[in-house]
């Protein structure tokens, strides 16, 4: 049901007007833009929908907004470069339009995007991959390129950095509210920070998948090291980047790397950076929110090691090589086996040399008296 | 040889008799054989472990189950080990408060004149090589050095067996330390073995004792000198050697 219909008696004069600027177009602007009818579309269209009051009703009683900015839409990617009102809206290509066939916004917008696939092939292919996907069918709701590109303003989505996180803040605003208080989230959002990780970052981009997966679990540690493993990054920050490397001698990293590489699918426990850092809410390690602050430290062990004492979180070497400050016992065990022991063991085999050394000179003088 | 022992030798009757002499109790030979078992599985089942990011280790534990069944059997025979061990300390203290057992195998002065005289015949500075008496300098090495090393595999298995128990008395350090003395000290007593052990027992010469618990008049008399006179009362050192 459209809302506003043209006056029969002033419809020949909108049709011939129309008409003429068709025309007009064809002749003129065609040499310019190479494709005619392409950029004569968005001025014909933009004749009615340049109307901030358009709008319809939708059989599901939603109001279908029907304004098109033509400010906005000139200063969209698509627009200035042809791309024009037809592309997506190929059933309609006169007025008056084919009937309406959509129930609902929604379905309006589930239908349309598949336009996208036209020219971004290769991108819908990853996005039928992704979790968003999968979910449709029960989750209409679950976006689809136009939900974060935008429909008719489609921008760069990274300009700023701080965009991306803000779309998807739409529908994960608790996520969100996490990530935009954390260390990376808040360098992002009030320094526009070049290096933090954004939301896209650590989960992908079109082919996004669920991170609740015991193959995501175990990839975690080689994700979060495409930065903390990073020298001249990490240095940046006064970071250490050795943490990955000593996280992967560690009791947890060995489990996690067995795992990785024989059962990837199989869920196992053993800690991984998020499970002590958190995930979006991850704040420097000093600070008082932090997982890993020493006042929070076993409390963070407590979510899997329930009911262990305090002198638990000294069990734990941190990411920090072995020293007598912060782990006495484990270097004067150190020094043990690097000093005594391999003294003791070269000692018995120069003696066992000896031994075998003296018995055959022995047997060969013998043999020859 | 001398004139005195050519005579003596040619005196020897036609039948010659060879006694056999006991050298260890029967209690002895089962707790090495326990010992030797518990061992060996204990260095199987946990070397896989140690190097779980290797290939090898992998083929061996390839699936969770695997694991959990290799750290059952390690487990099981970390309990034989350490009651073998409760059994040994608890009779050796036992007999030798009672003056039943002598302290032949504790290290003395003698056992690094010993050491110093061996490594003087090895590098040809001496003709002659020490004589010994129950225990060689080197059989005293091998128990001590099995003996530590296997003190510091039994405490440091069991912290990482009960690390969130242990925790509630020692301090957390203890964890990670524990874990590097147990990963290596296992290496250390296997090379040890291997490289020591083995030499003096099966190349040297093989050396059965601990299995049949007897040792034979020529053994004795040659590789535990001292030992066969003070059983027998016979004097059968040289001048030579009685001076060093």
């Amino acid at each position: 049901m459209v809302s506003k219909q043209p006056r029969p008696h002033s419809l020949f004069l909108i049709a011939g007007f129309i008409l003429a600027v068709a025309a007009g177009f064809m002749i003129t602007g065609g040499a310019a833009a190479g494709t005619p009818q392409q950029q004569s579309t968005e001025e014909y269209c933009l004749s009615c929908h340049n109307d901030p009051e358009l709008q319809m009703t939708l059989p599901s009683g939603e109001i279908l907004p029907l304004y098109v900015s033509p400010e906005k839409l000139s200063e969209s990617i698509h627009s200035p470069l042809g791309i024009e009102c037809q592309a997506c809206h190929t059933e309609i290509d006169t007025y008056p339009h084919p009937e309406n066939t959509y129930q609902t916004r929604r379905d309006l917008s589930r239908s349309y995007y598949l336009s996208c696939k036209k020219c971004h092939s290769t991108i819908y292919e990853k996005a039928q991959d992704s979790m968003h996907a999968q979910v449709a069918s029960e989750h209409p709701e679950a976006p689809v390129c136009t939900d974060c590109h935008g429909s008719h303003y489609v921008q760069t989505p990274d300009e700023p950095r701080a965009q991306i996180s803000t779309t998807c803040s739409k529908c994960h605003s608790d996520v969100y509210a996490d990530y935009k208080n954390s260390i990376h989230g808040s360098a992002l959002i009030d320094e526009d920070n070049p290096d933090v990780p954004v939301c896209t970052d650590c989960h992908g981009v079109h082919n996004i998948q669920d991170p609740r997966t015991a193959q995501f679990h175990i990839d975690t540690p080689e994700m979060c090291a495409n930065c903390h493993a990073d020298k001249e990054l990490m240095d940046k920050y006064g970071l250490p980047s050795n943490v990955y490397n000593l996280y992967e001698l560690s009791w947890h990293g060995v489990d996690v790397s067995v795992y990785k590489a024989r059962w990837p699918t199989i869920w196992h426990e053993s800690a991984v950076c998020t499970d002590c850092h958190g995930t979006h809410n991850i704040f420097d390690s000093e600070s008082p929110e932090s997982m890993v602050h020493p006042d929070n430290l076993l409390e963070t062990c407590q979510k899997c090691h329930p009911g262990v004492s305090a002198n638990w979180t000294d069990s734990w070497t941190g990411h920090n090589e072995i020293s007598y400050e912060r782990t006495p016992w484990l270097y004067y065990i150190d020094i043990f086996y690097k000093t005594f022991t391999p003294v003791m063991l070269w000692i018995a085999g120069i003696y066992v040399f000896l031994q075998i050394l003296r018995a055959t000179i022995e047997r060969v003088r013998r043999s020859k008296q | 040889m001398s004139a005195e022992m050519e005579k003596a030798a040619l005196q020897k009757p036609a039948i010659q008799t060879h006694r056999i002499f006991q050298r260890f109790t029967t209690g002895q030979r089962w707790e090495h054989l326990l010992l030797l078992i518990s061992f060996s599985v204990l260095l199987l089942t946990g070397l896989p472990q140690k190097y779980r990011t290797s290939t090898w280790s992998q083929q061996i534990l390839s699936t969770p189950e695997r694991v959990d069944l290799i750290q059952t059997i390690h487990h099981v025979a970390a309990v034989v080990l350490i009651i073998e061990v409760i059994y040994h300390l608890g009779l050796a203290i036992y007999l030798m408060a009672k003056r039943k057992l002598p302290g032949d195998i504790f290290i003395t002065w003698q056992d690094i004149k010993d050491a110093g005289m061996m490594v003087a015949y090895l590098l040809f500075l001496k003709k002659e090589k020490p004589v010994f008496g129950k225990y060689t300098f080197e059989e005293k090495l091998t128990y001590w050095f099995l003996f530590f090393g296997v003190g510091i595999m039994v405490v440091s298995g069991v912290i990482l067996w009960f690390p969130e128990l242990i925790t509630r008395v020692l301090p957390g350090g203890v964890i990670p330390a524990a874990k590097l003395a147990h990963s290596t000290e296992a290496i250390v007593a296997g090379i040890f073995i291997v490289l020591w052990h083995f030499y003096h027992v099966h190349l040297q010469r093989l050396n059965l004792s601990i299995f049949s618990g007897t040792i034979s008049e020529d053994d004795l008399k040659t590789y535990h000198t001292l030992e066969y006179e003070q059983l027998t009362g016979e004097k059968i050192m040289t001048s030579e050697n009685k001076q060093s």
